[in-house]
């Protein structure tokens, strides 16, 4: 039974407390918002989302449900067009993610949606509104091997590995027996070394790389 | 000048050069096969929908009106190859097996209607790959007494009668992807109609609609379609098919059940595709010949959707039924009536 906190007036008299209700209200929105779907509508890729009609035909071909219960590109577009943003987030946020691009769906939706660049840019309308509060591994190797290239120019093996533990907070693993035997096989056999190389007046070309991507 | 030609055949042809003839015109028929009927007599269609009315009821008296009416010229096995002049004096070549002859009508009736679908571009749905997938005009045919397996339901691959059919409804209609984006208008009704059939004739075998939305605006379509769950347990489903795979030697199909959100795998042992109306070859063709307008489609486009239906984007050529867009049979009827009355006051 739900608790309801609301004032009630009998006979004018005044009620305050708690009291519980026999039959909660199954209304599930009075009001629709396109809040949310104005805002994917302006995310790359997201322009398409309009046309979905919910056939079903993403979901019914997609590749994922065998492996991922509950992944439903439909499902993804239905919410964020009728502005369920609380259901998406408590049930899907950790399963948008998951699409593998094989992009069935796109080319066999009736509509002419491009469904899996519509799944991506609803993940990132929830990753720009910081749902996910710790970066998974995959989003923080990311993150550093983008700051590397763009710093340097090019990727140094030690460093990138060491920043991404350090990112993670596992350097801790990082020393660990087998990761450091690993390690030195690969500088004995000349698979990575401890300085990697610096290019020349890479500076001018990154400060340009930054400006680009501001 | 009282004479008009009417190109098609069809349900539409028929009747408009029959009401023609009646009304003093001389009518020449131009039909590109050697029988009267166009797809209806092509696929045999058995019944129709929605008072399972027996075809050869409706579509002898139309072919026996237009074959008795001395006023009617059938020309069988003929096309059109060019047209010269203007309204109200075409001058129309006609080319048979024996030759070409040029005649001179007053006003030109196009009534070459539309062709069904060919799922083989739908891929996904293994239509010509798996022999048990099959077309709603292929079941007309198996379940006509006249037709290839005297009315048995069998199964192409092994002759069996199927327990479990699935019906695929909008297969290249409202489907962007090959350029059909238009509603088909008889697929929901034709598909509850053959479920029916079935179900009428096999009580034992379980008959699964896919559908997206049922449209059933038509007379009695939505009767029938209450008909389906209600007498016959015909099961429908919300969901549009995603495609046709072998399991176990089984087909089976993926689709999504959108009311339970969640996506389904099902074996059955025959899919029936709803496949659409497109333009006919003979439409395409025509419209080159004479030079009229078509839409986007290929479909003929009429002068004013609204005030003119019947009439081309060329005086004195008049077009009706299925070459205007996708049509059932009793509208067609309909439209070579209306056809007839504009051609009759145009040439007063």
């Amino acid at each position: 039974m739900a608790e309801n906190t609301d004032k009630m007036v009998i006979d004018g008299v005044e009620l305050v407390g708690i009291w519980k209700e026999f039959m909660p209200s199954r209304i599930l929105y009075e009001d629709v918002t396109t809040e949310f779907l104005d805002e994917v509508k302006k995310l790359p890729g997201g322009s398409t989302i309009a046309k979905c009609y919910q056939c079903g035909t993403c979901t019914g071909g997609c590749t994922l449900p065998e492996f991922v219960d509950k992944f439903n590109p439909r499902g993804f577009i239905n919410l964020v067009r009728r502005g369920h943003y609380d259901i998406l987030v408590s049930d899907y946020k950790d399963l948008v993610w998951k699409c593998v691009s094989c992009n069935r769906c796109t080319h066999r939706c009736p509509r002419g949606v491009n469904t899996q660049e519509v799944v991506r840019a609803i993940a990132k309308f929830l990753e720009d509104r910081k749902v996910f509060g710790k970066l998974t591994n995959d989003e923080a190797f990311d993150e550093i091997f983008m700051d590397e290239v763009i710093n340097d120019g090019r990727i140094d093996e030690v460093k990138i590995v060491k920043d991404f533990y350090s990112k993670t907070g596992r350097l801790k693993d990082m020393m660990s027996g087998d990761q450091l035997s690993l390690g030195f096989k690969m500088f004995t056999s000349g698979r990575i070394k401890l300085f990697g190389g610096k290019i020349k007046d890479w500076k001018k070309v990154s400060q340009k790389l930054k400006e680009e991507l501001q | 000048m009282k004479t008009v030609l009417v190109i098609g055949g069809g349900v539409t042809g028929l009747k408009a050069s029959h009401e023609l003839a009646e009304m003093g015109y001389n009518v020449s028929l131009v039909e590109k096969q050697d029988y009267l009927g166009g797809q209806v007599a092509k696929h045999k269609y058995y019944k129709l929908a929605p008072d399972m009315r027996l075809v050869s009821e409706v579509l002898d008296p139309v072919i026996k009106n237009v074959e008795s009416n001395s006023n009617i010229k059938v020309h069988k096995h003929s096309t059109i190859t060019a047209l010269s002049g203007n309204a109200p004096e075409f001058k129309v070549k006609i080319k048979n097996s024996k030759g070409e002859s040029e005649e001179t009508f007053g006003a030109i009736v196009v009534a070459t209607g539309f062709e069904h679908f060919d799922p083989t571009v739908k891929q996904e749905y293994g239509y010509s790959r798996f022999k048990d997938v099959v077309t709603n005009a292929e079941v007309e045919e198996l379940l006509n007494p006249n037709g290839p397996t005297k009315g048995e339901l069998k199964r192409p691959s092994d002759g069996k009668i199927p327990k479990k059919v699935a019906i695929f409804q909008c297969v290249g209609s409202r489907d962007k992807q090959v350029g059909n984006p238009y509603c088909c208008r008889v697929g929901c009704v034709v598909s509850t109609k053959q479920a029916i059939e079935i179900k009428e004739k096999y009580p034992d075998t379980e008959v699964y609609v896919y559908y997206m939305d049922m449209r059933m605006f038509g007379r009695g379509w939505e009767e029938l379609y209450g008909k389906a769950m209600e007498e016959y347990e015909v099961i429908f489903t919300r969901g549009r098919g995603a495609e046709v795979t072998l399991k176990n030697q089984q087909l089976s199909l993926r689709a999504e059940e959108t009311i339970m959100d969640r996506p389904i795998q099902h074996s059955v042992d025959m899919i029936i595709l709803a496949a659409g109306q497109a333009p006919g070859d003979g439409t395409i063709e025509a419209a080159k010949i004479l030079g009229i307008k078509q839409n986007e489609y290929g479909y003929l486009a009429p002068k004013d959707d609204f005030l003119s239906p019947n009439e081309s984007s060329k005086a004195g050529i008049f077009i009706a039924g299925a070459d205007k867009g996708p049509l059932d049979v009793e509208n067609c009827i309909v439209e070579g009536a209306a056809v007839a009355a504009k051609v009759a006051s145009s040439l007063k």
